[in-house]
């Protein structure tokens, strides 16, 4: 007889001869006895109905405690993180901006994907996204920047205080700390500040410092003059002009008992140091200490 | 993709499967309350995985929930069955002696059945008022198939020696 021949014989998987040999046996009227008594046996009764309403019931104290049971939630979570993925992915993708700067006492000039340059004076930073450059010729500017457009649609300029729209044309911008300069040397220039248009024909100044416009005066030159390395102020404050000094330079300024909302009007070389402080110094009647990277402005009067 | 979680699927797991977690544990225990007890946390507990748990997996999870419940129960209590007296309707009257007999044997049966190590009167019962398979029985208790055959061949050795006072 096989193993389990018990087992096997409930589910009629004895040989001919196996169960011929074990309905031969003693015992087999005892087995059979059971099998069917056993075949009348009933479970306890169990309502099915009954069990699943008090599931329900159970189910739903417990969603409001457990919050996170609706699976829909989860659906939420994954979608979520997919569509942050996707927008960071995206705007990665279509903002990967071109960036160029210059340290101090640095220059450098660059083209753009149209071939229009930009000369990029001390301290400046200049960002542009060249995917969508076709669309939209927008140059952000930080700092002073002298522009070279090439024929096309409308260029943009944009910076902190306004933005500067043109055609094609050459013209410079600057734009630090308060202190907002347009002068367009070729061509037609927009100027937008405070909501307002400006049109600059060619040879014409917009500055605004410190949200106040300055009267405008006509420009001889064909560049600014810092492309000749020259810096030039038509009454300006004379702490734009030490901050200019500092780029210009990498050098660190400071002054004693010296007005520098005094007006500068003046040129200085930005090749050499000593000419400069010279040629800032004299016409404002102060005196000034170079010392290694350090300059010191004082009054005259002082010892 | 079928869900758990998706309450027509639920609905039908539970309509095909809680009578025989309710059975399964009182098979175990004796205990009706306990039984009542396990199908509500088998199920609960399936709904609050039902996304990590497939269909096709339900079944086995139920029991092993069932199971782990009552995993430090040590005593069982005596499991009552009821006869079906299928003879009700029957014409044929059946002698006194005859019932008596039948009563009889009964109340040793369930004597024997009660003395069973829970794991054989389990796999004997589910066998036979369920109707359930070996293999089913097997996924169920998550044993071999081998291994139950062994506890229902042991099962009816048992039970047939207790009857015949052996």
């Amino acid at each position: 007889m096989q193993e389990n021949y018990l087992a096997k014989w409930l589910n009629n998987e004895l040989s001919e001869e196996e169960l011929a040999e074990f309905k031969q046996s003693a015992e087999y009227a005892s087995y059979q006895k059971i099998l069917d008594a056993s075949q009348k046996l009933e479970a306890p009764e169990f309502d099915v109905d009954q069990a699943w309403a008090t599931f329900k019931a159970e189910k739903m104290a417990q969603e409001v405690k457990v919050v996170q049971l609706n699976p829909f939630r989860q659906f939420l979570r994954v979608a979520a993180v997919i569509a942050v993925l996707l927008t960071g992915a995206y705007f990665y993708l279509n903002s990967a901006e071109e960036n160029f700067s210059t340290q101090f006492a640095e220059r450098t000039q660059l083209a753009l994907p149209d071939n229009s340059e930009v000369f990029l004076n001390a301290a400046s930073k200049v960002s542009f996204n060249e995917k969508k450059w076709e669309e939209n010729r927008e140059v952000k500017l930080d700092g002073e920047a002298f522009f070279k457009v090439a024929k096309g649609k409308k260029f943009t300029v944009i910076t902190e205080s306004g933005e500067v729209a043109v055609l094609g044309t050459e013209f410079n911008v600057e734009n630090r700390n308060g202190f907002f300069e347009v002068t367009c040397y070729e061509g037609l220039v927009s100027v937008a500040f405070q909501g307002k248009e400006h049109q600059l024909p060619a040879g014409d100044s917009f500055v605004a410092i410190d949200g106040a416009i300055l009267t405008t005066e006509a420009v001889a030159a064909i560049q600014p003059s810092w492309m000749e390395n020259e810096s030039s102020f038509k009454s300006i404050p004379l702490k734009y002009v030490l901050a200019e000094v500092e780029r210009q330079f990498d050098v660190t300024i400071s002054t004693e008992n010296v007005d520098t909302e005094q007006l500068f009007t003046g040129t200085f070389n930005n090749t050499d140091l000593h000419l400069a402080l010279e040629s800032i110094s004299t016409p404002s009647q102060i005196r000034y200490k170079l010392e290694a990277d350090k300059v010191l402005f004082y009054a005259a009067d002082t010892p | 993709m079928s869900n758990v979680c998706e309450e027509t699927i639920f609905n039908s797991i539970f309509k095909d499967n809680s009578k025989t977690v309710f059975n399964y544990i009182y098979y175990k225990f004796g205990n009706e309350e306990r039984a009542n007890d396990a199908v509500q946390e088998a199920f609960v507990k399936l709904w609050e995985n039902c996304t990590k748990v497939s269909p096709e997996k339900a079944k086995a999870y139920l029991y092993t929930v069932a199971n782990n419940m009552y995993l430090n129960v040590i005593k069982a209590d005596k499991v009552r069955l009821k006869y079906a007296d299928k003879h009700s309707n029957s014409i044929t009257q059946e002698s006194p002696e005859y019932v008596l007999e039948e009563k009889q044997f009964q109340k040793k049966l369930d004597d024997a059945l009660n003395a069973l190590p829970e794991n054989q009167r389990t796999t004997f019962l589910l066998n036979r008022i369920d109707g359930k398979k070996y293999t089913e029985i097997a996924e169920m208790e998550g044993v071999s198939v081998k291994a139950i055959e062994k506890r229902m061949h042991l099962a009816l050795k048992t039970l047939r020696e207790k009857i015949d006072g052996i």
